[in-house]
């Protein structure tokens, strides 16, 4: 932050004004006497702070007597709007101040920072340049020092030869005296040829008397370009420093793009910045040869949004500055994380009762997310929506149970969440708290038992199946060609209807989910039904319960069969829906675990089942 | 018409009386107990009728088939008339305990000497209700009937010949075609002659083989080890046929192990009173 900058050249004037009455904008009607001390701030601000002395010239505020009229003070309203104007007016002065004392402070604490930055890198600088020429000198020293070392050895080798050749000479001379002094003649004689021999040798030789080397020192230029550039360089912008890049602002992300934003440390000058990233894979290969590409963007801010990114994905992204003298390194490696897709509602897997509804979904992302945001909202009994919007957090399952008011409709989505945020909302799913709604679990359907599109008709027909399809596993019914429906896990009654044909043998009532699909329905204790049978003289009907059924007569046969489930009782009751007439209660039932709608086809025909019902008053007499 | 209280006794909350009455329809005093419910104190309530069987009086409802308690959690009225008209020194009227005395069967005899007299059908339908609605806080627009063995017959005739006069209707081993059973035809023969044909119109099959009118919802149970079903007395499977060919709502429960006594009542007295609730309450 450049205070020069900051003030604009215009804070020039911190001066005390002694006998400075004008006042622009002074509100206040009093005369003004005596003022003292008049300061003036202006720093983007046009008004003046005004400050005048209390005494006798002002009504004080709490009304206390101040020696003026007392009428004056007591004048009703005019005086204390008046005062209370001006006492507005003066506090909001005051605060305009303190923000503006406090600004001072921050550009006086900057500017201190700054410079006590310039310094030390001033001090840097220098310090390098100091040690760098001491550098050079230590060496250029040791060099010379050899040279010497060298030179006074070959001389000093030099003296040595010649001092022996002296000694030889004179040696040489010396034998030459004494055999010329002898008095022996015949010795004389002897020596005397190879003396003179040696002497005519010796005198042919050439005393070398040049010096083996130069009494110059080599002294190369020194070479300070480096030290130079130092020195320039001091003067020179530096590069800048590392910026900081920011960590993930909550809600900056989308599907596909990234909000980064970073800041400088310093206040470096910085041309532009250059944005690095890639994702980050979640299995990397031991050898980092195929590292992921690294993408790079150049912007001129301080903020990028990254975009045709992956969702639900993790990036890692660093930055550089770069300006005339060069590349700030990279800042710390920030991790990013882009908000996931959005969930698809699993319609067909939706089940609903008067108090709750099981809403489910697929997480629409590869990679696993944080967790699932689910909202609802109300519909307004004249079917407008109320704009009541919930929301349950944290759902860590791609299912929520929610509780519910009955008989109202609610809209819902889903949206997936992440350390990005969350995703867009799935599709709306519309649900229905009058009556229980549900699907049929067609995993469970007997292979000869065909679903209609909509999923609530069922078909037993007559033609025979190649072995190929009857495909069963765990969960299919294998000889009662039956099915079994998604009731929601909630304790508390249930409805629902049942419409059949007249010549339909069918099975309908409820049973445990982990009732034996190798066994027919109400013949043991897991599940409980009503049978209907055709024999060729009349129509049978049967409640079945661990095999056994009580012995009754319907005259008039039930084509739509209401079944109205009560945990609370431990009551399964079937209606003849056309005449509001009861059938028959299984009593004392003890649905120990959650129970789930059943329905089977005996012979060819057809059954459909009728949800979203609210119970008749009959039901749950 | 003066009627005199015979007895009371606090009951389930509510009380259960026994009155005494000059009857018009049947020229002799009649008594007739009635169950008043907690809410009758304060609300007009609906009434169920009930009629008895072979020798019974006005006593072996009220105190062996347990209804007070049901009738008391639905708020209903229950009226349990004798079974025929006592004390009129008929001659052969004590002989059997199948004709005559306790065993009216629910018809206005025309023959003699039982025509001046025996006349419980008109009593039950007109006579009876009409004093109940007066002297009583009852709904006059909610009634429903039920009965055992003879009182079940009673009770299918009366919801068939007076189609919308009752909301509901029930029995308990009720003789369904006395046209075809031993005393169906000792006692019709007895007050109504010997022209068959005019019998029909006191049988409940051959009357739900024309019935007309709105759609009833006939509840019957029927114990399995009842003697009476076995001598074929009772003969349910005949109303059974005609009721599923015409269209009757009938639901019939065959139990097993029961008999035809009061005990076999008790066991599903609660059963027919919620049957009888869901339509009188409605």
């Amino acid at each position: 932050m450049d205070l020069y900058e900051l003030s604009g050249g215009r804070l020039g004037v911190i001066a005390e004004e002694a006998e400075h009455h004008e006042s622009p904008s002074s509100t206040m009607n009093r005369p003004t006497r005596d003022v003292s001390n008049f300061q003036r701030f202006s720093v983007a601000t046009n008004e003046s702070l005004q400050f005048q002395p209390c005494e006798g010239s002002t009504p004080s505020p709490t009304g206390a007597d101040d020696g003026l009229d007392d009428d004056d003070v007591f004048k009703e309203g005019e005086t204390e709007r008046e005062i209370d104007k001006t006492r507005n007016l003066l506090q909001g002065k005051v605060a305009e101040m303190e923000n503006f004392a406090g600004h001072l402070e921050e550009i006086f604490l900057t500017v201190e920072e700054n410079f006590g930055r310039q310094e030390q890198n001033l001090e840097q600088h220098y310090n390098d340049v100091l040690q760098t020429l001491s550098q050079r000198y230590d060496e250029r020293a040791a060099t010379l020092e050899e040279e010497k070392k060298s030179k006074l050895e070959a001389l000093y080798n030099q003296l040595l030869s010649c001092g022996q050749a002296l000694d030889a000479s004179k040696e040489l001379i010396e034998t030459a005296q004494e055999i010329y002094r002898s008095q022996d003649k015949r010795l004389f004689l002897k020596a005397v040829t190879p003396a003179i021999k040696r002497i005519e040798e010796f005198a042919k030789e050439e005393t070398d008397l040049t010096l083996s080397t130069s009494l110059e020192f080599n002294t190369p230029p020194s070479d300070l370009s480096e030290v130079k550039t130092m020195m320039d360089s001091i003067n020179v912008v530096p590069a800048p420093s590392a910026p900081v890049i920011n960590p993930q602002m909550p809600n900056s992300a989308s599907q596909t793009s990234l909000r980064v934003c970073w800041s400088l440390f310093s206040d470096d000058t910085v041309e532009y910045y250059e944005l690095y990233y890639r994702p980050v894979l979640e299995d990397m290969p031991a050898d980092s040869t195929c590292t992921p590409y690294v993408s790079k963007v150049k912007v001129k801010e301080t903020h990028c949004t990254v975009t045709d990114l992956l969702p639900n994905a993790q990036y890692e992204l660093w930055v550089t500055a770069t300006n005339t003298t060069g590349i700030s390194p990279a800042s710390e490696k920030a991790l990013y994380m882009t908000v996931p897709s959005p969930p698809t509602i699993k319609q067909r897997e939706c089940s609903s009762c008067p108090e709750a509804a099981m809403i489910r979904w697929e997480s629409g992302n590869a990679n696993p997310v944080d967790s699932y945001t689910v909202e609802l909202s109300k519909m307004g009994t004249d079917g407008t929506e109320s704009g009541v919007t919930e929301s349950i957090v944290a759902v860590p399952a791609c299912q929520c149970l929610i509780q519910l008011q009955p008989g109202r409709r609610y809209l819902i989505s889903v949206r997936a969440v992440n350390i990005g945020g969350p995703s867009d909302r799935s599709d709306v799913i519309t649900v229905s708290t009058i009556g229980t709604f549900f699907h049929l679990l067609e995993d469970t359907a007997h292979p000869c038992l065909s679903i209609s599109e909509d999923g609530f008709t069922m078909f037993y027909g007559d033609e025979e199946l190649p072995i190929s399809a009857m495909a069963f596993d765990d969960s299919t019914f294998t000889r009662c060609v039956a099915v079994l429906g998604d009731l929601i896990a909630v304790r508390c009654r249930h409805y629902w209807e049942v419409e059949v044909d007249d010549g339909t043998e069918f099975r309908i009532g409820v049973a445990f989910e982990d009732a034996e699909r190798n066994s027919y329905l109400g013949a043991n204790s897991s599940s409980w039904c009503m049978r209907h049978i055709l024999t060729p003289t009349r129509h049978k009907y049967e409640f079945l319960h661990n095999g056994w059924s009580p012995d009754l007569r319907i005259t008039v046969n039930p084509l739509r069969i209401g079944v109205a489930l009560d945990y609370e009782r431990g009551t399964l009751s079937f209606f003849n829906v056309d005449l509001e007439q009861h059938l028959h209660t299984f009593f004392h039932c003890h649905f120990q675990n959650y129970v789930y709608p059943c329905f089977s086809l005996d012979n060819t025909g057809a059954l459909t089942v009728h949800n979203s019902i609210e119970a008749p008053e009959y039901a749950f007499i | 018409m003066a009627l005199t209280q015979v007895s009371s006794n606090r009951c389930a909350g509510g009380f259960q009386k026994v009155f005494e009455h000059d009857s018009s329809e049947l020229k002799c005093k009649m008594k007739f107990a009635i169950y008043l419910p907690p809410k009758a104190e304060t609300d007009k309530c609906p009434v169920f009728y009930w009629l008895s069987g072979l020798t019974c009086t006005e006593q072996n409802f009220i105190t062996k088939a347990g209804s007070q308690l049901a009738a008391a959690e639905h708020g209903i009225i229950v009226v349990a008339p004798d079974t025929s008209p006592r004390g009129c020194n008929i001659e052969g009227e004590d002989e059997s305990w199948d004709f005559g005395t306790g065993a009216g069967f629910y018809v206005d005899a025309t023959e003699d000497p039982w025509k001046t007299n025996y006349r419980m059908y008109s009593y039950v339908t007109e006579e009876l209700p009409k004093l109940i609605n007066t002297n009583f806080p009852a709904d006059p627009d909610r009634k429903s009937i039920s009965g055992h063995s003879m009182g079940g017959h009673g009770a299918l005739i009366c919801a068939l010949k007076n189609p919308g006069k009752y909301k509901a209707v029930s029995a308990f081993a009720p003789i369904c075609n006395p046209l075809q059973c031993p005393w169906g035809q000792k006692a019709f023969s007895g007050y109504l002659g010997s022209d068959r044909s005019t019998w029909e119109a006191y049988d409940a099959t051959a009357l739900a083989s024309s019935y007309s009118g709105p759609q009833l919802d006939v509840l019957i149970d029927q114990g399995r080890d009842d003697q009476f079903l076995s001598a074929s007395q009772l003969l349910p499977d005949n109303l059974i046929a005609v009721c599923s060919e015409k269209k009757i709502p009938v639901v019939f429960r065959l139990q097993p192990g029961y008999d035809h006594s009061y005990f076999f009542i008790y066991s599903f007295m609660n059963d027919h009173m919620k049957h009888h609730a869901k339509y009188l309450n409605a």
